[in-house]
């Protein structure tokens, strides 16, 4: 019972990325497969492990590959079945419902009855940025509250003057569909990935004849497409989320994976930092219709919401941190209290069949901008559940839209191949 | 042997969904009267220093048309 199970064990890369090994347990004999990454053995990027065999030391495996691995083998020691263990998961799940629904003293409309309503928003298209060539997918604003930086399917990543329509720099990258891209909190740096299953860093030039392309850095590897990345409070670590069904964080400078989230089952398309006063976690959003919160430390999945019925294109931070709210194809945003662990509230019409997909509050958190692929905006007041307003003017689907980082304007881009900036 | 493969995987998820659960279970949670007071507490704090919701004087909006000069 002592002997280490993993001792002299092979590692093959798997074709997902999990990195699993096998083991003939003697007894009983069996093949226990462990997802997980082992720290010590996979020098650089343990999410894209090579093929071939190496042997290490249980003491120095990453901590979760070992308890996991113990407790198969303990569970499998009690006798524990496979019924007996879906029982106690529908234990736990009604338990939990239980535990959500006694909180549940009432809703929040009913608290926000007394709030006056918001009065009607005046808010018109100020800007149109016109220059990619085919659809606008993600966009991103500077801290310095002008710039903005926006990627294309068309494999280009532009960094913007919003106010001078001056386009500042343009970024050809190898791959079309760049899905992602984010500005650094300095400013001096851009982040952007896709289809080329990367998240690449690129440090902007004050020098206008310098080619940035050039200067482009590899950081994020993952094995399948980068949906969104994220810096964190600085420009040296990266957070991204994958196709490949997880979120990881990353080093800059080295490249090094520093923690890796598992935990969706299906591709993880949006990703959200908590409000840096609220500490290290964040949200994701993905396929399997489930809005994730993790420890950005530990790794550890902390809390599930499992309230929309297609996939979740887009989860965003409430400005307190408290809570956050997500956008789905199932033509519904939703909203949800971190405190209390459930959803608060839904904002959804009869009229609105179209997926949503992109979504973000303004400066106090009173409105919800909501992009959906009926080519509009709908502006929700996020306490009372109901719509303040609807803003047109885009031809195709709205991919994306952000709130400037003072609250003046409203960034929307689009599949008609244009970004629009919005202001009252 | 791929049986055996499948099933002791299975179990494996099983158990890894269940120590979730556990986890998840264990978080302290607060009443939605409370919660809710806060997220309002929060929006009505905000709210002056919220431009689109207070709009802006067009002499400090620097995306508002500018108007034409006149030369006198």
């Amino acid at each position: 019972m002592s002997q280490d199970p993993l001792e002299g064990c092979r590692i093959s890369a798997g074709k997902k990325s999990a990195v699993s090994l096998g083991k003939a347990l003697h007894p009983p004999n069996l093949l226990v497969v462990v997802e997980g990454t082992c720290g010590a053995c996979v020098a650089a990027s343990p999410v894209s492990a090579p093929e071939g065999s190496c042997s290490y030391n249980v003491a120095h495996h990453h901590l979760c590959v070992c308890v996991r691995v113990c407790m198969a083998w303990q569970g499998l020691q009690k006798g524990e079945t496979l019924a007996s263990l879906k029982q106690e998961s529908e234990n736990l799940r009604r338990k939990l419902e239980e535990e959500r629904g006694k909180l549940t003293d009432v809703e929040l409309h009913q608290v926000a009855e007394k709030v006056e309503t918001v009065a009607a928003l005046s808010i018109k298209t100020r800007r149109v940025l016109k220059g990619h060539g085919n659809k606008v997918l993600s966009m991103d604003w500077c801290k310095d509250k002008r710039r903005l930086v926006s990627s294309s399917q068309d494999g280009k990543v532009i960094v913007w003057d919003a106010f001078t329509l001056n386009k500042e720099h343009g970024i050809t990258l190898p791959c079309t569909w760049v899905m992602a891209c984010a500005y650094a909190p300095s400013g001096c740096a851009v982040a952007c990935g896709g289809l080329d299953n990367k998240c690449s860093v690129v440090p902007l030039s004050l020098d206008r004849n310098e080619n940035v392309t050039a200067k482009k850095k590899s950081v994020a590897m993952h094995t399948n497409y980068v949906s969104g990345c994220s810096f964190t409070n600085s420009d040296m670590q990266l957070l991204t989320s994958s196709g490949d069904g997880t979120c990881a964080l990353w080093d800059v400078e080295s490249g090094q994976l520093l923690q890796s989230f598992h935990g969706h089952t299906a591709d993880v398309l949006s990703l959200d930092l908590a409000p840096s006063e609220t500490g290290n976690t964040f949200v994701s959003g993905g396929c399997d219709m489930k809005a994730n919160v993790w420890d950005m430390r530990s790794g550890q999945n902390i809390q599930s919401f499992d309230n929309h019925q297609s996939d979740i294109n887009c989860v965003k931070y409430y400005p307190s941190g408290d809570a956050f709210a997500s956008a789905s194809d199932d033509a519904t945003c939703r909203f949800y209290d971190l405190r209390a662990d459930r959803e608060v509230a839904v904002y959804q019409k009869d009229s609105i069949i179209f997926g949503a997909s992109s979504v973000d509050f303004s400066l106090s958190g009173r409105l919800l901008f909501a992009g959906y692929n009926d080519y509009t905006i709908n502006v929700w007041d996020v306490l009372k559940g109901t719509r303040v307003s609807v803003l047109f003017g885009h031809e195709n689907r709205v991919s994306r839209v952000r709130v400037s980082p003072d609250g003046t304007a409203l960034c929307s881009a689009s599949w008609d191949n244009t970004l629009r900036v919005s202001r009252t | 042997m791929s049986g055996k493969m499948c099933s002791s995987s299975s179990i494996l998820q099983a158990q890894k969904l269940v120590d979730q659960l556990q986890i998840e279970a264990c978080m302290e949670r607060f009443k939605i009267s409370l919660t809710a007071a806060d997220l309002v507490r929060y929006c009505q704090g905000h709210r002056r220093s919220d431009p689109l919701i207070t709009g802006i004087s067009s002499s400090s909006n620097p995306f508002k048309d500018k108007k034409t000069c006149v030369l006198l």
